[in-house]
Parts: C-alpha cells; structure tokens; sequence
C-alpha cells in the first residue's frame, strides 16, 4: 500500500507506508493451473446458516428456554428454546411470551369476539381466560425452536 | 440548515432490569452503582417517591422496604446488549448517528422536513417499543444542544407530546416563554460549577443564557460556554462525531468490595486493572507511552488515617505488551505502598498514547523483540476472546481475587449467555 509520504512532503512522491494494513484477497476455488477445472465451480453456495433459518430480524430477537409440558400439542417441549421476535406483532392464533401476574407463560394467544385467553397445547390445561382488571402482556412472538441433543 | 434528534431511552437501567421480569411490572426499581454504593437508575414508580437521583442505598433501606423497593447491581452485560440493539435500531432511520452514552444517540434529521420531524420522531419512538420493550424520548432542534433541551422537555413534558418535542416547528414566542421557565443548569454542557457562577450573574433561565450578553460570556467563561450560547440561538457549532476518536488516556479504576490492607491484594487488582487497560490499547491499536496507578483509602471515613498517592511513570518504550505494563504498574505501586491504611480504592491509567505504526523507537529498541510481543499479546487476546476475558490471564493478578467489586444483587445476563437465558412457563 502506497501513501503520500507525511514527513517527506513532496507532493507526488510516494513511498511504501511502514505496517500497512493488509488486504486479503480471496482465492477463488479454481486455481490457474493445468488440468480440467472443477466442474462445480460455478455452483458454489455458501454453507447454511441456522441463525438465518430460524431468526428473522436479529436486533429483536431473544431466546426463552421452557419449562413444561403444556405446549406439547404444538411440539414445544420441555428444555426446548424458543426463539422470540419482539417485532412481529401478536395476532390471533400467534404462540406467545406473556407476562401474566409475574409469571413468564408461553402459549397460544387467542383473541375473538371482544375475549382474549391464553390457550395450552394439552388437555390438561384449561384455557386461561384474561378478565376484566386483569393483568397480562404479550412480550413477543414465538417464531422458531431449537435443541442441542446429548451425545 | 442541520436538523438533528436526541433519542434517549427512558430509566434505562431500571428498564432493562424490568423487561425480562414479570415480577417487576408495578415494582420500584432501582439500579446500584458499582460495590451497590448508591442510587444510579431509578424506575418511574421510584421517582414517584421522591427518591433523588445519588442517594447511597444504606440510606434508603428503610424506604425500602416500606415501598417494597427492589435493588439490582449494575448488570452492565445486559445495559450494553440492549443498548447495542437500540443503536441498531436507531441506525435504520439516519445515515448519520453518534451514539453519546449508553442510553444517548444523536441522529442527524437534515433532509427528512418532507417526512415532519416530529412525526418521524414518534415512528422511531413507536418501533423502539414495539421491537425492544423500551420507552425512549425523542427531542429535536437545529442544533445538538437546542435537541437536548428539547429531549429534556420530552421527558418532563414541559413541551410537545407523547414523548417526542420539536422546537424547530414551535415558533420563537413559544420557544422564549418555555426557556423563561426552565433552569439553567438543565443546559448541556453547563455543570454544576458554571451554573452557580451564571446565577450569581443573574443567569438563572435558559432565556437567560441565550439572550446573554456574548461579551460578558466571553469575558467570564470558556469558549465551551460561548459555543453554548450560540447553539442556543440555533446556530449549529457541534457536528455529530460520527467516528469515536481514540482514547488519549485509558483509565481503569474501581473500589474494592471491602478494605483491603495487604501490598499483595492491592498489587492483584492494579495487575487485573492492568491487563484490562492493556486490552482496551490494543484494541484501539496503539502503544502507550506512560503508566500511572494511584491508591487512596475512603475519604468518606474521616475516622481512619487517611493517604492518597497517584504516581505516572513514563517508559522507556511505548508497548501494550500486557507483562510489561503490569510489571511497571506493580513497581510503581510497591514505590507508593504505605503499610497500616485501609484502602478502598486502586486504579491505572495509561497515557501518551499513539497509534501503534507511528511509535517511535528509542536508540535502545529491540524490534525483533518487539515483534515477539507483538504476536504473544495477539495469542493471548485472540484466547480471551473465544474463550473468556481472563481464561488467559498474567500470574500477578491472582486467583481468588478477595478484593472485587461486590455485587449482591445481579439479575441474570438475560440476553447474552446461554445459561442465563429467561426461563419461560408452560403450564
């Protein structure tokens, strides 16, 4: 890397500059060489990447573990985590995160015909029915789950 | 002309420690300075009370429990997670954005008119909310300063609505009438100091200052202050510092959990103190030329024997090698060690610095040794971070560090560790 010398001062007179910073150029797959080219190259794609599969929007984004089985029905499962956009906004039928009197609840979110409950996944739950005067708040969407197994 | 906004996120610490704890909706929140001393964030439940800003938290333990005030330690993990999110966030509405503090962004609005102002100040308000949990207040004027104020009446609600004020659209009879009503210490930049000198000149309003003499201000304050008044007549002199220069000065200082007495404490926390200011001029690509400690016991014990001591050292060559600056640090500190005193407070600064490719060689340079240093430092920052600041650490800093800061009450790094993660309930 060339840079106008500083202590030289003469415009026009270029010198390398000392601990320039380097620039690493990628070598693509295919080296100039003899030989057949690889016949995949210009298939290449770039390896996959969970964290775009399963986050949408990265900035708003949290992750819940759970704790539970009340969730089974929609396949969330206890030690599953859950990933959570707080910038998608809560619509019926949605699995959310609320806070309901101090807790920290995941389930499905229903909201018709002026009645707003939260719903369970498992019939030995009953729906819990948010009253007049109530308490609760939907914290964010529940978009995706992951799990890393034991080996 | 410039157009800039203000965005600052409301209570901040008090508000992240409620975003992730349910338990918390209705309760005061406050949030501890380092070692829990005193009152630093305060949520809106606690400035109900009454309760100011500073208060040592000793002193409010009986409030405390009458008004079921909870205390955390400064989670500073978290703070810098969500504010890192917010900045994020406030990036997608302005090329031109300098993040001020923590919980402080100016954006730069010049051009958005056709948009109003105010209007995409409540959109930015609105997304901040909806995709971060955070209430922020959004002030906005022609110059830095003038957008500060007017964040200021955002948030008391002297001006404008639903958190955002927009003085370039209020007209100048409005705009007087409201700086006649409003401190002048409420002014950036004006501290403490120049506001009890400004009063005792008759200054005491915003209106004041800006309708101040420019001679007088100049006779009697610095520049600083003269920058001031104009800017509060909406004449841009500050432009948004885009780039963080680099520091001049690395500081790294903090007080000990409890007193510590013994040489070989104090030479462990300057060491630690050391290689984390070490680790920042790195960072930053540079060497430092002079090193400082200083040590002091607690001023606030007039009881105890009292000693304060700050000695600066200049090298014999600039380095941010981490074993060479911890070494001179610990000579240094060994030179003004005073057995017998209770300290309460250890810290190092470095100094002189310069970026690393103009660093001057003395006559007596090594630069094959150099570049060996070079590449241990390297090893050593590219471990910490993959595995952990401080997995690999110089031996001076000790192992079981008796003397850190304490804090009692850290809620969990909800956001960036894996074992810390919020646990939701099904059932």
């Amino acid at each position: 890397m060339l840079e106008a010398a500083p202590s030289l001062g003469v415009p026009g007179i270029f010198v390398p500059l000392l601990d320039a910073p380097r620039l690493a150029l990628p070598l693509d797959g295919m080296k100039v060489s003899a030989g057949f080219p690889s016949p995949a190259g210009d298939y290449e794609d770039k390896r996959l990447d969970i964290n775009t599969y399963l986050v949408r929007n990265p900035v708003s984004t949290f992750f819940f573990p759970v704790q539970g089985d009340s969730m089974e029905g929609a396949e969330i499962f206890d030690g599953d985590i859950l990933v959570v956009d707080k910038s998608v906004r809560a619509r019926h039928g949605h699995i959310v995160i609320a806070f309901v009197n101090g807790e920290r609840l995941v389930k499905r979110l229903f909201r018709r015909v002026g009645r707003v409950a939260l719903v369970a996944e498992n019939p030995s739950y009953p729906p819990l029915e948010i009253q007049e005067g109530m308490e609760m708040a939907v914290w964010g969407v529940v978009v995706g789950k992951f799990k890393r197994l034991s080996y | 002309m410039p157009v800039f906004a203000l965005v600052d996120c409301n209570n901040f610490y008090a508000s992240c420690e409620k975003l992730f704890d349910p338990k918390l909706v209705h309760t005061p929140v406050v949030v501890l300075s380092n070692n829990d001393g005193c009152v630093v964030a305060r949520s809106a439940e606690v400035k109900a009370l009454g309760i100011p800003m500073g208060v040592p938290w000793f002193q409010l333990k009986e409030a405390a429990k009458q008004h079921g005030i909870v205390a955390f330690s400064s989670n500073y993990a978290l703070y810098a997670d969500m504010s890192n999110r917010v900045v994020e966030v406030l990036a997608g509405f302005t090329p031109n954005l300098e993040v001020y503090s923590i919980d402080e962004s100016f954006l730069d609005f010049s051009g958005f008119e056709h948009l109003g102002y105010a209007a995409y100040g409540s959109t930015i308000r609105q997304r901040v909310q909806d995709w971060l949990g955070l209430a922020v207040c959004v002030g906005i004027g022609p110059t830095k300063t003038l957008s500060k104020l007017a964040n200021h009446c955002a948030k008391k609600n002297h001006a404008g609505k639903d958190g955002v004020c927009d003085f370039t659209t209020m007209s100048p009879e409005v705009l007087t009438a409201l700086f006649g009503k409003i401190e002048v210490g409420e002014v950036w930049g004006v501290g403490r100091k120049i506001s009890a000198r400004l009063q005792s000149m008759g200054i005491n309003t915003v209106r004041d200052l800006r309708d101040a003499k420019a001679e007088t201000i100049r006779a009697q304050f610095s520049v600083v202050v003269k920058r001031t008044v104009r800017e509060l007549r909406g004449v841009s002199c500050l432009a948004l510092d885009e780039v963080v220069p680099d520091k001049q000065q690395i500081m790294s200082s903090r007080s000990f959990g409890s007193r510590v007495y013994a040489l070989q404490e104090l030479e462990e926390a300057v060491a630690s103190y050391m290689s984390r200011a070490a680790e920042k001029l790195r960072g930053q690509e540079s060497v430092a030329g002079a090193v400082s400690v200083s040590i002091r016991t607690s001023p606030f014990n007039p009881d105890e024997p009292q000693y304060q001591r700050s000695v600066t050292v200049p090298l014999p060559e600039p380095t941010a090698d981490t074993r060479q600056l911890v070494r001179w640090a610990i000579r240094i500190l060994r030179r003004i060690y005073r057995p017998g005193y209770a300290y309460q407070k250890a810290g190092v600064m470095l100094s002189e610095i310069v970026p690393r490719h103009l660093r001057q060689a003395s006559l007596f340079a090594q630069p094959e040794r150099e570049g060996r240093s070079d590449g241990v430092m390297q090893v050593m920052d590219s471990i910490n971070q993959r595995w952990g600041r401080g997995v690999l650490r110089v031996a001076a800093e000790g192992m079981d560090k008796s003397w850190q800061m304490k804090r009692g009450n850290l809620s969990p790094r909800y956001s960036t560790e894996w074992a810390a993660l919020p646990v939701v309930l099904a059932r």
